[in-house]
């Protein structure tokens, strides 16, 4: 069963002769333990595409379906809770608050979801991710693969279906890149999750099940 | 609360010098309020402990207790629970080291406005008066002889009474006779019914006297029109009411900074679906621990100030007082706080992670 479906969604900025059409009609279909690329130049509409998925931007037309809710049935608030349970979000810059320990950083999330991960699970997640010694570190303290890490720890924390990574490997050298995908495609099978990752670097795409290209905002599957 | 305690452990030296200012605030906020009830006993005191429900004055006297003048006899057109007649007159009077303006009450030891003695005894001869304490900080002390400025008489004081200040001068309790000699010399004997008012306790202020002549004014009327009074607490009070005031822009200003600087971290939280909900109750609640503990350090540094203040300062700190201000200052910082929380709700998501 499919946990996103875009159907014939289309997303258009300004009116009359200052429209600019950023993601023509889309059909796009997404499955549990997939983790897929969306390639493409900057301007192409990526992150129209990962912003339209994330709920946090409304279609022109078409329909987000996320595990058989339709976003545009939804308001403001309900949109928030669902990418609050279903989705977890993998910023380029790391998404992790400054004046938080690593651990403090997924109480916060422990909190706000009021779904309270075992104490197994969340040494589990420590463990697979390799963070366990960093618990009482601020993210100044860490490296930048250090810091992806822990944003991938909190995007998959209490298992959420959907993970939309935008540039997660931008700030990160050859080496850290290729372990932080690893890490994605490791998690993504192991907790059956539906990974979406948004880049322009292409060396990653080896990593992915499939592989969308955008250009000029159409979405072509290319693998 | 969770986010709000870990971001102020976090950042000591930024919250701690919010904790100040809001503190600072908070010291001078609560030392003004010490000043006002300090100045209100210095004027008011004497009147408060004859527990008092109205004093009887003649009515072109426009309710100042000097300006009137009656006679012991009206007394049998008052109809009142208890009564008690009292003479006033201003002096300075001086021990030869010492001089000091004082207040002579004339009263009647078996009436009910008669002061209990903390020290020394009661007037019992002529001229012999009970003096306020505050007299005793002056180096005034039982057994002085003092001389009037305006009177031949000399008084002795035989003993001391507390909380005896009126119209921000120590009262000197004597009786009628010696009222009457210190006011009216050697007239005093023509004078003997003369007095300035009546002091009543009655359980309806309206049917205390039916003389057109006189008036009877509520005890917090009286004390409202003595001069100065109501000036100087409006003073007071406005300057404390503008402190509020200020306490609530600074707090604004503080939180609305750190908020400008968080922009992208709440926008980023938001989009990850944290409520705006719950990011405005942290900074309530952030807002809520700072001004609580600076208005709770301004409170003790207050109390330890007025500890170690001269007993010439008019300072007298009321707790119930202090500890409504102390609500306001923590109610108005989290005022302060409500552009702050107006940021947050109207940050987009979408911009903060760049889309």
């Amino acid at each position: 069963m499919a946990v996103l479906e875009l159907k014939q969604v289309k997303k258009t900025f300004g009116s009359g002769h200052k429209q600019v059409e950023a993601m023509k009609v889309t059909n796009f279909l997404a499955d549990r333990g997939e983790l897929i690329a969306i390639i493409g130049p900057s301007g192409s509409g990526k992150s129209t595409f990962l912003t339209i998925v994330g709920g946090l931007l409304t279609p022109t037309s078409g329909e987000v379906i996320i595990n058989d809710k339709n976003l545009g049935d939804l308001n403001e608030k309900e949109r928030s809770k669902i990418r609050l349970k279903e989705i977890g979000f993998i910023l380029q810059a790391s998404n992790l608050i400054p004046f938080l320990t690593v651990a403090n950083q997924l109480k916060l999330l422990d909190q706000v979801k009021k779904e309270n991960m075992t104490k197994k699970q969340l040494e589990e997640l420590y463990e697979d991710l390799g963070i366990g010694d960093l618990r009482t570190k601020y993210p100044s303290d860490l490296s930048g693969g250090e810091r992806q890490r822990v944003a991938i720890a909190k995007a998959l924390y209490s298992n959420p279906s959907i993970i939309l990574a935008d540039e997660p490997t931008a700030s990160l050298d050859s080496d850290r890149a290729y372990e932080v995908m690893e890490l994605l495609k490791n998690e993504t099978k192991n907790k059956n999750t539906t990974t979406i990752v948004v880049t322009h670097d292409i060396r990653l795409v080896d990593y992915c099940d499939k592989v969308y290209k955008m250009t000029d905002g159409v979405l072509v599957q290319e693998k | 609360m969770f986010l709000a305690l870990n971001e102020i452990k976090k950042n000591k030296l930024r919250f701690t010098l919010i904790i100040g200012v809001l503190m600072l605030v908070s010291y001078l906020v609560f030392f003004l309020s010490g000043l006002a009830t300090g100045l209100e006993n210095l004027n008011r005191e004497s009147v408060d402990k004859w527990k008092a429900t109205a004093i009887v004055l003649t009515e072109e006297s426009d309710k100042s207790m000097y300006q009137s003048s009656l006679t012991i006899e009206e007394v049998n057109e008052i109809d009142a629970v208890e009564i008690a007649v009292i003479g006033q007159i201003n002096a300075v009077a001086g021990n030869g080291d010492q001089k000091t303006n004082v207040s002579i009450f004339g009263i009647k030891k078996d009436e009910f406005i008669m002061p209990k003695v903390t020290e020394g005894g009661v007037f019992v001869d002529d001229n012999e008066v009970i003096a306020s304490d505050a007299l005793k900080e002056d180096g005034f002390k039982v057994g002085d002889e003092l001389h009037l400025s305006s009177s031949a008489q000399v008084l002795k004081i035989v003993g001391f009474t507390d909380k005896a200040r009126f119209n921000a001068a120590p009262v000197l309790y004597g009786d009628l006779a010696t009222f009457h000699r210190v006011k009216f010399g050697e007239a005093a004997e023509a004078n003997k019914e003369s007095i300035n008012g009546i002091v009543v306790r009655a359980d309806e202020l309206t049917a205390i006297t039916k003389n057109d002549s006189l008036e009877s004014i509520e005890i917090e009327t009286f004390i409202r029109n003595l001069p100065g009074y109501t000036e100087q607490n409006l003073t007071l009070n406005f300057m404390i009411y503008f402190l509020f005031g200020i306490s609530a822009v600074i707090v604004a200003i503080f939180l609305y900074v750190l908020t400008v600087q968080k922009i992208s971290m709440f926008g980023v939280m938001k989009a990850q679906g944290i409520s705006n909900s719950y990011l405005s109750r942290s900074v309530i609640a952030q807002t809520f621990i700072l001004a609580a503990i600076g208005v709770a350090v301004g409170f003790v540094l207050t109390l330890i100030t007025g500890a170690f203040l001269p007993s010439a300062v008019p300072v007298a700190f009321d707790l119930v007082t202090m500890l409504i201000y102390g609500i306001v200052l923590i109610a108005v910082a989290i005022m302060g706080a409500v552009f702050s929380v107006l940021t947050i709700v109207r940050i987009d998501p979408l911009k903060a992670i760049g889309g």
